[in-house]
């Protein structure tokens, strides 16, 4: 029989110690769903009545633009997440890269209530053009826009991308921080200046501002270092940017109308503008719809099965109506019979039809030159 | 106790840290070298041996001037925050009796709150509708645009962020010194600006150093500060580098870019050292 000695006491509690990360004891052994998304369309107690009903934890991660999460899901792998959000053309580059496998929605429920525009037939964003398969469900639109004050920037003036670079708002525009939308946002005036779009492209497809020769290149980036000038700040995030409009310390931002929403609905009786949101300037606009995928390392089964839950929990008709007024984003759910008519036209129900007209967000060709653009736009 | 068992005690507290430096910080920053010898395309990493990297770092103007700004920031930083941390150490230890502990835990206050949050305060002090501005426009002044989104907002935010660890190396040093040097110097007729300058100050450098490093090397690689309130043209070199590993995916560019901060820290702490006599600075050797 071993003798309890003090020695053999601390060593017992010592190995006990070491070993306890790698032991998962009962009340740990609930299964996880890991999802790689974006902060703002995190419900608290969507999540919590999720987790109850399936008997299941959800692990957030968040990241702010998709090349990002690109990254992550490169660097971690598939196997680091089961469900991940991307827009744009972005589920595609995933699902050719082998981060994300095919989904089918008969096994989604609420795939019924999207719009027409969003339908598993209509909407071929997410349909991968070898194998006809989906590879994801859309769940919010926008578009990359500009929300402007009425009283003091004429909405005609709006209508083309000019008014971001105008000397006349000086130090009261703002744009985000994301370097890929402002490289394409420029790039849509430039070539429009230039008439290089139907020229022939570098890759032999039509007009991408995401594309860009190295000419249109050097124009984007002498118009944004003039551009930089007239910005009182890159906003990192929507509170900040909500904040700068509601002061009228800005009058005019690109953004993705959700601060456009949240300044109409704001309650706190601060507000003090005649917001309005320029959907697509007429040099173009750039549009996104953000989507859930599934990653590859999710197999047929049970964690499919969740994965699929969790979608159709998210783009339920009411967690989507809730995450239109928390987010400030459309749906892509048909919320029409339920919507008022105020609700009908500040979250664009009546025209999602517009998303076609949108040059959806993309990857750009060229990371590097596109760093070494915005390196230079911040130098200068 | 007997010889051997000492002596592998002694080895087993050895190996822990060491085990633990080289797995969380030389191998990473192995990792970095090598990486920065590579190249990124298209979000993937080439492993093709390569000095482009800085070859790029060293001609392009852009991060030479990010560097540039660092560098300038960072001296003003450290420069600003030793001249304010002094009298307040020094007051601490002079005149803070048996509160002296209080006095230097409560320069420890602001850490107990995160650095984000920290500068999202600031930001809301010093933006548009901020404390400052917002008072100044219900007074019917207008509002001071340098200290918004500018480069001034960044060197208060490093000032703020800085400044408790700069007092609390200060005040370590001044606590060891023994006050009765000075006052022998005054009864040798030496006067105030000749008692500081040539004992106060001398016998305080190498805390006073540590001070300056402790602000100039976070400052020089600060990613936050520069990217909540530096506004359009505050780009610095750290915020640049840490868009190379987030949202542009340039990770080689970005670990030379780092293989470089390193250096360059390596290389002020080496110089700054060379500054100091030891023999002549902070231990006097006394207990208080």
């Amino acid at each position: 029989m071993t003798k309890l000695t003090r020695r053999a006491v601390l060593s017992s509690a010592a190995a006990a110690t070491l070993s306890a990360p790698f032991v998962r004891p009962a009340w740990a052994a609930t299964p996880e769903l890991r999802a790689l998304m974006w902060e703002a369309y995190l419900l608290p107690d969507v999540v919590t009545a999720f987790e109850d009903t399936h008997q299941v934890k959800l692990v957030p991660s968040f990241f702010d633009g998709n090349s990002e999460a690109y990254n992550k899901l490169r660097v971690g792998g598939a196997n680091e997440f089961d469900l991940v959000q991307a827009d744009g053309f972005w589920p595609q580059l995933y699902f050719r890269e082998g981060l994300i496998r095919a989904v089918d929605y008969t096994k989604v429920a609420g795939t019924a209530g999207y719009l027409p525009e969003f339908a598993a037939e209509a909407f071929t964003v997410l349909t991968d053009p070898v194998s006809g398969a989906k590879v994801g469900f859309p769940f919010c639109w926008g578009a990359y826009g500009i929300t402007y004050d009425a009283a003091v920037v004429a909405p005609d003036q709006t209508q083309s991308l000019t008014c971001m670079f105008d000397e006349a708002w000086a130090g009261r525009l703002s744009t985000s921080s994301r370097f890929e939308e402002n490289i394409a946002l420029a790039a849509l005036l430039v070539t429009a200046e230039m008439g290089t779009r139907e020229a022939p492209r570098p890759d032999g497809k039509p007009f991408n501002p995401y594309v860009l020769t190295d000419d249109e290149m050097a124009g984007v980036e002498k118009l944004l270092i003039q551009q930089k000038g007239l910005l009182l700040t890159r906003y990192q995030d929507n509170p900040t940017l909500f904040q700068l409009l509601q002061s009228g310390a800005v009058v005019a931002a690109t953004e993705f109308a959700q601060v456009y929403r949240q300044l109409l609905t704001a309650t706190d009786g601060m507000t003090k503008g005649d917001f309005r949101h320029t959907l697509q300037p007429k040099e173009g606009g750039l549009g996104w719809v953000d989507t859930w995928l599934v990653t590859t390392g999710v197999a047929d089964g049970e964690k499919m099965d969740l994965c699929n839950a969790f979608v159709d929990t998210m783009i339920s008709a009411p967690v989507m109506k809730r995450i239109g007024e928390v987010a400030g984003c459309s749906t892509t759910v048909d919320l029409r019979a339920t919507a008022t008519e105020e609700e009908r036209k500040l979250y664009l129900m009546d025209r999602s039809s517009e998303i076609a007209g949108l040059f959806m967000f993309d990857q750009p060709s060229s990371p590097e030159k596109w760093e070494r653009v915005w390196s230079n736009v911040q130098a200068a | 106790m007997s010889e051997p068992n000492a002596a592998a005690r002694k080895r087993v507290f050895l190996y822990i840290p060491t085990t633990f430096l080289v797995l969380f910080f030389v191998l990473p920053l192995v990792a970095l070298v090598v990486l920065s010898f590579w190249q990124t395309a298209n979000y993937k990493i080439v492993r093709d041996w390569t000095t482009l990297n800085y070859v790029t770092l060293a001609t392009e103007s852009a991060y030479i001037i990010f560097f540039l700004r660092s560098l300038l920031m960072a001296i003003l930083v450290s420069v600003f925050l030793v001249v304010v941390a002094w009298p307040i150490a020094f007051f601490i230890v002079r005149f803070g009796g048996r509160y002296k502990l209080i006095f230097s835990l409560l320069l420890a206050v602001p850490f107990l709150s995160g650095e984000v949050l920290r500068l999202i305060a600031l930001q809301g002090m010093l933006g548009p509708t901020g404390l400052i501005n917002g008072a100044l426009m219900r007074l019917g002044a207008a509002p001071l645009r340098f200290i918004m989104y500018s480069n001034s907002a960044t060197f208060i935010a490093f000032v703020y962020l800085y400044l408790p660890m700069t007092v609390t190396t200060i005040y370590l040093s001044l606590l060891n010194f023994d006050l009765r040097l000075a006052s022998a110097a005054s009864a040798c007729g030496a006067g105030r600006l000749r008692v500081f300058s040539e004992v106060i100050w001398p016998l305080n450098l190498s805390g006073t150093m540590i001070g300056f490093l402790l602000s100039f090397i976070p400052t020089l690689s600060a990613s936050l500060a520069p990217r909540f309130l530096g506004g359009p043209n505050g780009t610095l070199y750290g915020m640049s580098m840490a868009q190379q590993f987030g949202e542009s995916g340039t990770w080689a560019l970005g670990a030379a870019m780092g293989v470089v901060l390193v250096l360059f820290s390596i290389a002020a702490l080496v110089i700054l050292s060379l500054g100091v006599n030891l023999r002549r600075t902070g231990f006097t050797g006394m207990e208080r």
